[in-house]
């Protein structure tokens, strides 16, 4: 593997691997450019605070919305566009980084993906109801850049992952595998915490109750075709619970659940995986 | 008799001409037909399609966007220790 190069983007560490971090970084810098919260003139930022209820939007951030109810809907509602007010609610109104240690805990807001439309680039949806569309962007920035490497690498963000070529990764609660071809992608609750109302709170909301989810796991990393796929499909297997290891088998996809309490869990399609590959290597 | 003599000679010669402007029609179409698929072979003999990969295809893959990656055991020390989403 050729030289591994290092930078911060999207709140989070960019490893790069067989490709030019710069032109890396400005794909990173476009989408979070784009699709921050934490920026004011971040379009998302500004289509959040408009008081208007139809709004024409840019092709990318249209594109972005479309692959996020596509998500939506091959999750059953479970990975969800629209919980920016619960994140709000649960304290997750800034950069993590400036996050106050402890605060008052907002209303619960659950999902109101029934309320938003989007026709082409025009998007409809009561003012007030705040997108947040973290759980597709950052594994759409990853997906894409790799896809621009000119050779075998991979570029990781976060616990976000994507490769061309085969890359040993390590898993963040310990472990290693070795992803072949797709991308991988850990989704859980081992850091970005923090209080509010005397309560734990975190980033991953159950749109069901519009609180940080109380899932049974730590973390949940699933290997699929791409980032994108493994992201959405570790964030909806996380949201299952102790459902989630069958979602992932009935899919085929690859899945490794740590509990709260340290106890790893891998699925059928892992197992089957990791032995099928041994045998043949 | 001599007028309608001459009728039917008129509709005679009428049935003449019209046999051979039929004629000539037939041989006229099949020409120019036989001569446009020899010198235009590729023109289409059904209906247009659109280029582009088909509808049914666009739905597979919509239909799998959560398909699934490859894995194996690690032979060498991690290149990159992730981290959590």
């Amino acid at each position: 593997m050729t030289a591994v190069r290092r930078f911060r983007s999207m709140g989070c560490e960019i490893v790069v691997a067989g490709g030019d971090p710069t032109a890396v970084a400005g794909v990173f810098a476009r989408w979070e450019g784009a699709f921050s919260r934490f920026l004011g003139d971040s379009e998302l930022s500004r289509v959040n605070a408009s008081p208007e209820a139809g709004l024409v939007v840019s092709p990318l951030f249209a594109r972005a919305l479309r692959i996020a109810l596509d998500a939506a809907a091959e999750t059953d509602g479970l990975v969800d566009p629209t919980l920016g007010a619960a994140l709000e609610a649960a304290g997750y109104d800034d950069d993590f980084a400036l996050l106050p240690a402890d605060g008052p805990l907002g209303p619960a807001a659950p999902s109101r993906l029934g309320e938003l439309r989007l026709d082409g680039t025009i998007l409809r949806r009561p003012p007030g109801l705040v997108l947040d569309l973290n759980g597709v962007v950052k594994a759409l920035a990853v997906d894409e850049a790799v896809a621009a490497l000119p050779g075998d690498g991979f570029v990781s963000a976060g616990g976000d992952l994507a490769a061309r070529g085969p890359v040993d990764v390590g898993l963040p609660s310990g472990g290693a595998v070795r992803l072949v071809r797709g991308g991988l992608a850990t989704s859980g609750v081992s850091s970005r915490v923090w209080r509010r109302g005397d309560a734990v709170q975190h980033h991953l909301v159950d749109p069901r109750t519009g609180r940080p989810s109380s899932s049974p796991w730590r973390e949940v990393s699933v290997a699929g075709a791409t980032c994108l796929a493994s992201d959405v499909a570790a964030k909806a297997a996380f949201l299952l619970g102790p459902d989630g290891p069958d979602w992932l088998d009935w899919r085929g996809l690859p899945g490794r659940f740590v509990g709260r309490d340290g106890a790893v869990h891998a699925n059928q399609a892992w197992r089957a995986g990791i032995s099928a590959e041994a045998a043949c290597t | 008799m001599a007028g309608g003599s001459r009728i039917e000679q008129a509709r005679s010669r009428a049935r003449g001409a019209k046999l051979v402007l039929g004629a000539l029609t037939s041989l006229v179409f099949g020409v120019a037909f036989v001569g446009a698929r020899s010198h235009a072979p590729g023109h289409v003999k059904h209906k247009a399609r659109p280029l582009g990969v088909p509808v049914s295809f666009e739905t597979a893959v919509r239909k799998s966007a959560l398909q699934a990656g490859q894995i194996a055991p690690p032979v060498q020390p991690p290149s990159v220790v992730t981290s959590t989403s």
